[in-house]
C-alpha cells in the first residue's frame, strides 16, 4: 500500500514539516524514513480498527477526520476526535499487543500516514533521531491527555463546552454534534441548549 | 536503594553498568517528612521521583475540595508529570502522605542525559509511553465500570493502600463520595459469606 508517488508529494512535504517541529530532519534523513511509512486512504464512516482486533498501526492524519470510541452495552463514548496532524490509534492494543477495546472510525474521507508496530521498532533501532522524535511526540500526547482529564474533573459542563468551541471552532462544522457532546461528556440535549447560548451571545 | 531503581528500569531497557551509573550519578536522594509539599500548583515541576519508601499523593483543588488524581507507593514514579514534561506551571500539588524516601532527577539533568545517551532516551520514551497507557486505561475503566466494580477492582489490586491511605483520599481518587466508599467497604466485609453460599 506504500505509495510515494507525486500525488502524495504535498502530503509528504507536510509530514516532513510536521516532524521537523520536533526534531530537525534534512531531506535525506526524511527520505530514509519513507520506506517505513504507509499511506492509507479511507472513505468516511469506515472502521479502521474494530473491537477485538489487534492494532497494527500508529496513524498520523494527513487529511480528514477520525474519532476513537468505546463501545458499551447500550451506547458508546467518543474518547478522541482527531484531525490533520493528530495521532490516532488504539494505543493500549498497539503497545501491549492485546485485542482492542476501542474502535477507530473515520468521520470524513481520511488519509493516514501509518507506521506498523514492527516498522516503528525498526525505525527506533536504526535512527537515534527517531528515538527523540518518539519521546517528544509521546510526551505531547501525555500532556494533552492530562489536560483533558483535568478539565473533565475541574470544569463544569458549560465551561467545557465554551472552552472547546473557542479552541476548536472548525470542529463544530465538521463533526456531528452527538460525537462532540459525547467527547465532552455532555448530554445531547444540554449540548443543544448550550449552542443556543452562543448564538444569542453573538447577536 | 539504587538496586530497586535498577530493577525498575530494567523492566524497560537493559542498561549496561556504565549507562546506569551515568543515570545514577545525577540522582538526588531526598528524605522527607509526611505532609511535605513537593510541588505547588503554579510552580514548574523540577523533579521526577521514584518512591523507595513511603507514599505520595497528587491532587488539585476544585473550589475548596481536594481532588486526588494519583497515589504512588514503593516502586512507583510520582511527580507532576505534565508540568515536568512541558515546562508549564503545574495544575497539581504533590505531597507526601507518609515519611518518604525518594530518588529524584531534575528536568535539566534528564535533558542533558538524553543528549548523551540514546539508550536512556529510549528509557524515557518507554516510560512516557507507559504514563500515556496508564492514563488511557484509567479513563476507559472509569467509563466501562460502575462505581462498585471500580471499588472492587481497586481493593483487589491495592489491598495495602486500603490500610495506609485515609479513606477520604481513596474515595477522592476513585471519584466517589466518601459515603459511597464506606458503604462499599461494608459490602466487602459481607463478601466471604456470599462466596460460601455460592459454593453450596
Amino acid at each position: 500500500m506504500t505509495r510515494t508517488s507525486t500525488t502524495h508529494k504535498a502530503a509528504l512535504d507536510k509530514l516532513h514539516h510536521y516532524l521537523s517541529a520536533y526534531v530537525p530532519l534534512n531531506r535525506q534523513e526524511f527520505s530514509q524514513l519513507l520506506p517505513y511509512i504507509e499511506i492509507r486512504e479511507y472513505d468516511k464512516k469506515v472502521k479502521v480498527i474494530r473491537e477485538g482486533e489487534i492494532e497494527r498501526y500508529l496513524n498520523i492524519i494527513s487529511s480528514g477526520l477520525a474519532r476513537k470510541y468505546l463501545p458499551l452495552k447500550n451506547n458508546e463514548i467518543t474518547i478522541q476526535l482527531a484531525t490533520e496532524g493528530h495521532i490516532i490509534h488504539s494505543e493500549l492494543s498497539f503497545h501491549n499487543r492485546i485485542p482492542s477495546g476501542s474502535v477507530v472510525e473515520t468521520i470524513e474521507p481520511t488519509v493516514f500516514f501509518s507506521i506498523s508496530y514492527d516498522n516503528l521498532e525498526q525505525m527506533y533501532d536504526q535512527f537515534p533521531k527517531i528515538e527523540r522524535l518518539g519521546r517528544l511526540l509521546i510526551s505531547e500526547l501525555f500532556i494533552k491527555k492530562d489536560r483533558r482529564y483535568f478539565d473533565q474533573l475541574n470544569k463544569n459542563t458549560r465551561e467545557r463546552f465554551l472552552e472547546y468551541i473557542r479552541t476548536h471552532p472548525q470542529m463544530m462544522q465538521r463533526v456531528p454534534q452527538k460525537y462532540i457532546a459525547s467527547f465532552l461528556n455532555i448530554k445531547p440535549e444540554t449540548f443543544s441548549r448550550l449552542k443556543h447560548l452562543i448564538r444569542s451571545k453573538k447577536s | 536503594m539504587l538496586d530497586m531503581l535498577r530493577q525498575y528500569v530494567s523492566g524497560y531497557v537493559a542498561l549496561t553498568n556504565e549507562e546506569f551509573t551515568f543515570l545514577a550519578d545525577k540522582i538526588v536522594v531526598r528524605s522527607l517528612d509526611r505532609k511535605h509539599q513537593l510541588v505547588l500548583a503554579g510552580e514548574v515541576e523540577q523533579y521526577m521521583n521514584f518512591v523507595v519508601k513511603g507514599l505520595v499523593r497528587m491532587y488539585f483543588y476544585r473550589g475548596k475540595t481536594e481532588v486526588i488524581t494519583n497515589i504512588a507507593k514503593e516502586g512507583q514514579l510520582i511527580g507532576s508529570s505534565a508540568s515536568f514534561l512541558s515546562g508549564d506551571p503545574s495544575s497539581y500539588y504533590v505531597e507526601t502522605l507518609e515519611p518518604s524516601l525518594l530518588l529524584s532527577l531534575t528536568r535539566e539533568d534528564l535533558d542533558r542525559i538524553y543528549q548523551q545517551s540514546t539508550r536512556i532516551e529510549k528509557l524515557g520514551r518507554l516510560m512516557t509511553t507507559q504514563f500515556v497507557l496508564q492514563k488511557e486505561e484509567w479513563e476507559l475503566e472509569c467509563m466501562r465500570l460502575n462505581t462498585r466494580e471500580r471499588f472492587l477492582r481497586f481493593v483487589e489490586n491495592n489491598p495495602d493502600l486500603m490500610q495506609r491511605v485515609p479513606q477520604k483520599y481513596l474515595a477522592s481518587y476513585l471519584n466517589m463520595k466518601p459515603e459511597t466508599f464506606s458503604r462499599l467497604k461494608q459490602l466487602l466485609r459481607k463478601r466471604p459469606t456470599v462466596i460460601k453460599t455460592t459454593n453450596r
